[in-house]
């Protein structure tokens, strides 16, 4: 009985996890692989053939835009790379002072919308207009800063997913034995040849595992290049099939290809990176006690530590000022700096604007009921599929931990090109609700809850679960009184994470709102392309508060718990 | 490329002057629904409200909306022309079409899913000039009219005709054009440059090395912001900058100004049809043409305009396209002005 009890509770989560992911890219492959347009057709009409790949592949547009992906996303992983590096190595193995403000400050893009932080920095570095080359030109320097072009896309990408680059690369240089490096000194090594010839080689998989990462996470992001390239017409990957569900008829199927390309780029790298993290990673781990060395800097500790502040304030600071000025000022005309100063220029029209249409108020609402359910639902799935997989010997599981891994490959904007197709054929169905977007979410997130879950669910000894068993608890019982209520800081944590997770998500929204179930990314992302900067600099201060209100809340419920490895996947 | 025929020039220039821009003195007749319609709209309590016009221009007109009927809430949703015709298709395909109303700019697509809509004339359908309607159920809620506009601050030597903006002194990024597919009001003004000013206008315009914005409104916004000194750009969007102190000057060339009357209706869906139909009538009033005249700068397809917009002389040639050419052109000439521009799909 018991047996048969396991088996449906493995057949009822792979059909869940099938509905959640395995259809919607199944559809996706469909589409690629028809002309059928589902909005007109329904799914009636079946021709498949590789047309359309064939078509997509020989298109020099798609070609360009894979290029650009390839560039804006390479660049940015290096710089990424190189910022992350080093406030990891600052915050690890040096005597900077303020090293917890150094590690905060490090992680703090990863809660930056990327569409906010794209806007901000279109305010602040267009290259006619910007507020920094007012000011250069107000001191009369003639260079100017230029945030629509390749390079510009390039700094903004670098900097703020250097984050995941510093977690994996902190960790590793954390968990190093200092032995290697030691012995470098002994022979007569500088500090800094150590560095480059013995620390970074040894923590290398770390670093290309962030790498890795955030070289994927880019190529989903859909708000920076929206904003930055569209301008000097720099299409990549992702707004490439955002303007191709836009054309007039849309082209749902070039669409579709495109993304699968997209999935099949970013599932070889997800690939690769696993195939680094479960290879060389631990190499580094000794079975022994230990502690890594600190670097003396002397007065350059100092020059680290500004290197820090200057890094808050090119991605926390500025662009908040330039929300504020763009936000309140009437017009965005700025003469000269002496005019920023003109307090006749500012009002509070564009908050009034704002919420004079209550569609503003309504996505606030949305975005939150989406988030609760998706925190909610999401947080009890991955719970239920978390413990199925790591503490039960449930039949099927190992399928079960690969369905739930697979959307870690599949960017954002993918999943919600993949949900489109899967449900809006079908009259009635999810299309058109809260629903959608919360399963969406669900789906997308899945790896990241799961994840986090797993972590705090770990640290739960088996025998207090048998112990339980043995005193006659049925196994819902255990979970109940044993396994919940310890593993509730990690549930809640994990709840915490999805809900700031779904409140910020762009890509997947973009396909499936409706009206009535507009959110608060997607109207942000409306008023931006509808042309009013201050409006658009209003919406996302207010975007702004509310999320670090949230997360501040989050912080608070979960005690710090919450992984913020995860938070910069939005996009 | 697509040339026109003599013939077709000529009838095209006897666009001219079709539409009677007449001004009057005397004020608008207030409007005033019928009680019962007002009733069953109060039921309801609100519209959804689709259009292609611009964010804040929308806005204050649904402000002036709701100060005579406060009980209605009116949610916006805007998006370029072309965006929101797919939006209405794809979710009128699914059944979930939310607007109760649809404002749109291009007469061509809102026709070509007429289907969608419900039977709806205003009361006072017979005052409207029977060449701006092109279905019973499409309605002129706007007539938008292009003028240029600059940038005070850094336009050195303003233009002065829609033939200045070939010069190549106003070359290298001076100069901005929102894209051809925008919608119906960009349209109508490429076809006016290529039908009425020169064939080798968009060559010539294009040599100038303008700056493309994918719609009106973004590019206005930079306008204003000095990203560029001048634009051609629908008046509507322009004219309630320059009133509230925005540094640019507007003005309506010489050799015509091309217009577009709206083709608005309500769909069969709509959840609240008495609301949707008393903000239609409104629209459509003479109070409610004289209020986006005044204080948008919007013209009327009205047969007699309640007034005229600032800036806009009496002698003032105005342009329409031929409805036939506009809906026949489209396809061919979009893509050609996409290869002279090198705007890539």
């Amino acid at each position: 009985m018991r047996a048969l009890a396991g088996w449906l509770w493995s057949a009822a989560l792979l059909l869940i996890l099938s509905f959640l992911v395995l259809y919607p890219v199944a559809m996706l492959l469909l589409g690629a692989l028809t002309n059928t347009n589902p909005v007109v057709d329904g799914f009636g009409v079946y021709d498949i053939s590789l047309k359309n790949f064939i078509a997509v592949l020989g298109n020099p547009n798609v070609l360009l835009a894979l290029a650009n992906s390839l560039i804006v996303c390479g660049g940015g992983t290096l710089l990424a790379v190189a910022i992350g590096l080093t406030f990891s190595w600052v915050v690890v193995r040096t005597d900077t002072p303020c090293k917890r403000f150094i590690a905060a400050a490090s992680l703090i893009p990863l809660f930056v919308p990327p569409l906010v932080a794209a806007v901000a920095w279109s305010i602040l570095a267009s290259p006619k207009t910007g507020l920094l080359n007012t000011l250069l030109a107000s001191i009369g320097i003639t260079w100017r800063f230029n945030a629509y072009s390749m390079f510009g896309l390039i700094v903004i990408f670098g900097i703020y997913y250097a984050p995941y680059v510093y977690m994996f690369t902190a960790s590793a240089l954390r968990n190093m034995d200092p032995a290697l490096e030691e012995a470098a000194e002994i022979s007569g090594a500088t500090p800094i040849k150590t560095l480059f010839t013995v620390t970074f080689p040894l923590i290398a998989p770390a670093i290309i595992s962030g790498m890795l990462l955030s070289f994927v996470v880019m190529l989903g992001i859909y708000g920076i290049p929206a904003v930055l390239g569209t301008p000097a017409d720099i299409p990549v990957l992702t707004t490439y099939i955002f303007k191709l569900t836009n054309w007039s008829p849309p082209l749902y199927s070039t669409a579709a290809s495109v993304a699968i390309i997209l999935m099949i780029v970013t599932g070889f790298l997800v690939f690769l990176q696993q195939r680094v993290v479960s290879g060389r990673s631990y190499i580094t781990v000794a079975g022994k006690a230990f502690r890594p060395g600190v670097m003396r800097l002397g007065p350059w500790r100092w020059f680290t530590l500004a290197l820090a502040v200057v890094y808050l304030v090119v991605v926390v600071v500025l662009p908040t000022l330039a929300l504020i000025v763009a936000g309140f000022r009437k017009f965005l005309f700025i003469r000269s700096i002496a005019s920023l100063f003109d307090m006749k220029q500012y009002s509070l029209i564009h908050f009034e604007r704002l919420f004079d249409n209550p569609l503003a108020l309504r996505s606030i609402v949305n975005t939150m009921e989406v988030g609760c359910i998706t925190a909610v639902v999401g947080g009890i799935f991955a719970f239920a599929i978390g413990y199925t997989v790591n503490r039960t010997k449930a039949r099927g599981r190992r399928g079960i931990d690969i369905i739930s891994t697979i959307p870690v490959a599949i960017p954002g904007l993918v999943v919600g090109v993949a949900y489109l197709w899967a449900w809006i054929g079908l009259p009635g169905g999810l299309y058109g609700t809260i629903w959608i977007l919360a399963l969406a979410f669900i789906a997308r997130f899945m790896p990241d809850t799961i994840k986090a879950l797993s972590t705090s669910m770990l640290q739960i000894h088996r025998e207090l679960e048998e112990a339980a068993w043995i005193c006659g608890k049925s196994l819902l019982g255990t979970i109940r009184t044993i396994v919940l209520p310890l593993a509730r800081p990690g549930v809640i944590a994990a709840m915490t994470l999805l809900f700031i997770l779904a409140i910020r998500e762009l890509g997947s929204s973009l396909f499936l709102y409706t009206s009535n179930t507009m959110v608060m990314a997607v109207l942000l992302l409306d008023y931006y392309e509808g042309g009013n900067v201050g409006i658009t600099a209003a919406f996302s201060l207010v975007q702004t508060v509310l999320l670090a209100v949230l997360i501040g809340i989050a912080h608070l419920l979960s005690r710090g718990r919450t992984d913020s490895s995860s938070v910069g996947r939005a996009g | 490329m697509i040339r026109l025929t003599r013939r077709q020039a000529l009838r095209s220039a006897a666009a001219f002057g079709t539409f009677a821009i007449i001004g009057r003195a005397q004020a608008a007749k207030p409007f005033t629904p019928s009680g019962s319609l007002v009733d069953a709209a109060k039921k309801e309590g609100k519209i959804v409200l689709y259009t292609a016009t611009f964010i804040e221009v929308e806005q204050e007109v649904i402000n002036e909306f709701r100060k005579k009927f406060p009980f209605i809430s009116v949610e916006m949703i805007r998006a370029p022309g072309g965006q929101l015709i797919q939006r209405v298709k794809t979710e009128a395909a699914a059944g979930k079409l939310a607007a109760d109303v649809l404002i749109h700019s291009d007469r061509g697509l809102t026709k070509g899913i007429e289907h969608i809509f419900a039977d709806y004339a205003p009361p006072n359908a017979g005052d409207y000039l029977p060449e701006s309607l092109v279905s019973p159920k499409l309605w002129p809620t706007l007539t938008a009219g292009w003028c240029i506009a600059y940038n005070t601050e850094i336009t050195k030597n303003p233009p002065k005709s829609w033939m200045d903006l070939i010069k190549p002194e106003y070359g290298d990024g001076q100069i901005a054009q929102v894209i051809a597919q925008s919608g119906g009001t960009t349209w109508t003004r490429i076809m006016f440059e290529r039908q009425m000013l020169a064939e080798d206008y968009w060559a010539k315009q294009a040599a100038t090395k303008p700056r493309l914005y994918p719609s009106g409104a973004p590019c206005s916004d930079a306008l204003v912001r000095g990203e560029f000194s001048i634009a051609p750009l629908v008046y509507n969007i322009v004219y309630p900058k320059e009133r509230d102190g925005a540094p640019i000057k507007t003005f309506f060339p010489s050799e015509g100004v091309p217009i577009v009357p709206y083709g608005s209706g309500i769909p069969k869906t709509a959840q609240s049809p008495n609301a949707a139909r008393l903000y239609m009538d409104w629209l459509l009033s003479e109070e409610g043409q004289a209020f986006q005249i005044k204080q948008h700068g919007n013209l009327t397809s009205l047969k007699v305009a309640p007034l005229l917009p600032e800036g806009f002389a009496k002698d003032t040639k105005v342009w329409v396209p031929k409805f036939a050419e506009f809906e026949a052109l489209y396809g061919t000439w979009i893509e050609e002005w996409n290869k002279v521009y090198g705007y890539r799909q």
